[in-house]
């Protein structure tokens, strides 16, 4: 991982290494944790996991149920499964005789035989696809932009001597913490004069400020841990600060900035406050149109029920695979492991 | 260019002589490089966050109202702020926010810390179950409303069918019911954000060093007395940490709580951001709202202010 | 709060020691917690109109005081 540290001349001389933290091990206290009381530690501990899962289990057992199977009482756990949910996401219909129906012929494909048993036929394709689509365009745009101004000013901030550094690393994280609502008015209105709203750059603007304060001080606390003596033995070398900058930090900053993007883009994706009051079509994003399907075929739990795995998935994925990287950035920087 | 700089000095001639010198000359100075890297950002956050913050300001000295752009805009000095610190409306959205605040914040703190104790005696597979327990509060919480409206479903919903099968309360409408509402959105936000308490109580508990329960061990403490001297008052600035967080953002609380209930049914769950959303874009009184933004806004930068605090007192 | 205070000259410890910032720090984090419970307690209306001077002045007050010295 720190084998980018090799094409600084510096190298041989240097006895710095960089700050690798070891792996922490969970401390076992003499005495306290014996066979049993771990044992059932662990008992108690699985039982809240295990019970924590039941709403994402059961949501996710939804989206493969019928509509009339999701609001079945008692609630099944035991059903047949079938994609009617995700058809219905991913197409509008509408209903019509069965005479109709018989007059179209055969059903050309396995979804259009799915809808028809319903007394249904498609009439398009629904916005799902469009709505997840924003998501993904603004999610990487904002975290794309708000990493690559980030690195720049953490690296500023950590290195050099700025002018009132406290107060304005303050002021940087304190626009994290106005409430969104709040911020909402006037961009909205600021956005309504300059034409931005409802647009995708308008978006990611704004999701790129919210999460510039975050990215700052995450990557700062990243470029601190590198020690200066890399850079220092590489403009004696006759670099100039650019090029450490560039061939001898950002190399080594490659795992924060990979944990900040992530961070990012998971805030991004989440966002919902913003979206709600800033977007109504063009930019829509996908929060705040999951909660309307509900409306569009009257109480079609399946279809919401797959919008949202869909939607969480790729959360749930990313917090599984990269847990660490992320236990960084959703407590400021405060746990560091 | 760059290449060519970069394969001149070679590794053994590297003292500070002339090359190094011009080298770092040519660049552009330390100054002009931090305010090249810090500009942008400042410049951004000026145009998204400060300008709009001190237009919110401006607003709510006004009647202005964003639905009717050709009216008159009327200075109305501190009327707006009056109205509004004298409502017994608004008292009662920040006593429900109050109840949803403590509440939740009481309940995680014990279970987050207790999961951390649990899980810091160190069993088999802890790691996984901890990634598992993590998953909620990772997910879109405007998302995480709209679902559990579905368990939480009066008739059909999971929710009420396991309660009922355990302690036999019969259908239980946790929307609908104004006696139950407060409570759903509690819930839900506990099962969202424990795991982010544990996680920090994690932290705190593995920052103590294993001698000084060694040392307890020779005085021949007990367990109580470990928890008490020990454990507690070197988790007790992570928990803090946590709760301030997590406190500021509840206060703030609107995206979950939106989609769940919708400040209902009537206002007992209209927490302060949901009734500033409803003055704000659906009765469009901007400077009215403009001013309960203010008086939100400075009420959690105050909080901040404790919460940098106590950030950089953890960290260092 | 632990600093060494006294190992600086005595005629500017005292100036310091007025200025000092943990305990003032600390009275205006008091004020913005005491003006938040203001704003959400149950049991006073008063109280609730006065909630966000006391919040204010706590907050101007922090911003200010902690530009003192250590």
């Amino acid at each position: 991982m720190t084998d980018a540290a090799a094409p600084a001349p510096a190298s041989g001389t240097t006895s710095a290494t960089p700050a690798k933290s070891a792996p922490r091990r969970l401390p076992l206290k003499p005495g306290e944790a014996s066979g049993g009381a771990r044992f059932f530690a662990g008992l108690l501990v699985i039982g809240y996991a295990l019970i924590a899962m039941i709403p994402l289990v059961w949501i996710f057992a939804t989206s493969f149920k019928s509509p009339p199977d999701s609001i079945a009482y008692p609630p099944e756990v035991i059903f047949e499964p079938t994609l009617e949910g995700y058809v219905n996401l991913f197409t509008s219909r509408t209903r019509q005789t069965a005479e109709y129906i018989e007059s179209l012929g055969p059903p050309q494909t396995w979804y259009e035989e799915l809808v028809r048993k319903r007394n249904m036929v498609i009439s398009g394709p629904s916005r799902f696809a469009d709505r997840y689509w924003n998501s993904v365009v603004i999610g990487f745009g904002s975290t794309f932009l708000a990493v690559f101004l980030g690195t720049l000013a953490a690296y500023a901030f950590s290195r050099f001597k700025v002018p009132l550094k406290d107060d304005l690393m303050f002021f940087i994280l304190s626009t994290r913490m106005m409430p969104p609502i709040a911020v909402a008015i006037p961009i909205y209105l600021m956005y309504r004069e300059l034409g931005l709203s409802d647009t995708a750059a308008g978006m990611i603007l704004l999701y790129t400020a919210v999460n510039l304060s975050l990215s700052v001080w995450l990557l700062k606390g990243f470029v601190d841990e590198i020690p200066r003596e890399y850079e220092e033995a590489a403009v004696v070398d006759g670099y100039t600060r650019l090029q450490a900058f560039r061939k001898v930090i950002l190399p080594q900053m490659r795992a924060g900035i990979a944990a900040t993007a992530i961070f990012c883009l998971i805030f991004a994706w989440n966002e919902y406050a913003f979206a709600l009051l800033l977007t109504s079509g063009e930019a829509q994003t996908a929060p705040p149109f999951i909660p309307i399907i509900i409306g569009e075929g009257g109480l079609d739990w399946p279809a919401v029920a797959a919008g949202t795995t869909l939607f969480l998935l790729p959360v749930v994925i990313f917090t599984v695979l990269l847990r660490n990287q992320l236990l960084r950035g959703i407590t400021f920087g405060a746990v560091r492991k | 260019m760059t290449e060519q700089t970069m394969s001149t000095p070679a590794p053994q001639q590297r003292t500070a002589t002339a090359p190094g010198l011009t080298g770092r000359l040519r660049g552009l100075s330390d100054r002009a490089i931090a305010w090249l890297f810090i500009g942008p950002t400042m410049l951004l956050l000026l145009a998204i966050n400060i300008f709009p913050l001190i237009w919110t300001v401006y607003l709510s000295f006004t009647n202005y109202r964003a639905n009717q752009p050709g009216r008159e805009v009327k200075w109305v000095g501190t009327r707006n702020y009056e109205r509004l610190l004298g409502s017994e409306d608004i008292w009662g959205y920040l006593q429900a926010t109050a109840h949803f605040v403590v509440w939740t914040m009481l309940l995680q703190v014990i279970l987050g810390l207790g999961l951390a104790l649990l899980i810091n005696r160190g069993f088999r597979t802890a790691s996984f179950w901890t990634t598992l327990i993590l998953i909620p509060m990772m997910l879109s919480p405007a998302v995480v409303g709209t679902f559990w409206t579905y368990i939480f479903q009066p008739q059909t919903g999971i929710f009420s069918y396991i309660i009922d099968w355990f302690a036999g309360t019969g259908a239980l409408d946790m929307i609908g019911a104004p006696h139950l509402a407060p409570w759903t959105i509690v819930i839900v936000d506990t099962w969202m954000w424990t795991p982010y308490i544990m996680l920090l109580c994690l932290a705190g508990l593995r920052s103590i060093p294993p001698y000084l329960y060694e040392a307890a061990e020779i005085d021949r403490a007990n367990a109580l007395q470990k928890f008490w001297y020990i454990t507690l008052p070197r988790v007790l600035p992570f928990l803090m940490l946590a709760v301030l967080f997590r406190g500021i953002e509840n206060f703030k609380m609107f995206d979950m709580v939106v989609e769940l209930t919708s400040g209902g049914p009537g206002s007992v769950t209209e927490l302060a951001s949901i009734n500033l959303k409803r003055e704000a874009f659906e009765n469009w009184k901007t400077g009215y709202s403009s001013a309960f933004a203010i008086i939100l806004f400075v009420t959690v930068f105050g909080l901040g202010n404790i919460y940098v605090k106590a950030l950089n007192r953890v960290k260092s | 709060m632990s600093h060494p205070a006294d190992t600086r000259p005595r005629r500017q410890t005292t100036r310091r020691r007025i200025f000092r910032r943990g305990p003032w720090e600390n009275a205006a984090t008091g004020l913005i917690a005491l003006g938040v419970i203001m704003l959400m307690q149950p049991f006073s209306f008063a109280a609730f109109g006065w909630s966000f001077a006391v919040i204010l002045a706590g907050t101007v007050g922090f911003v200010i005081v902690s530009h003192f010295p250590e």
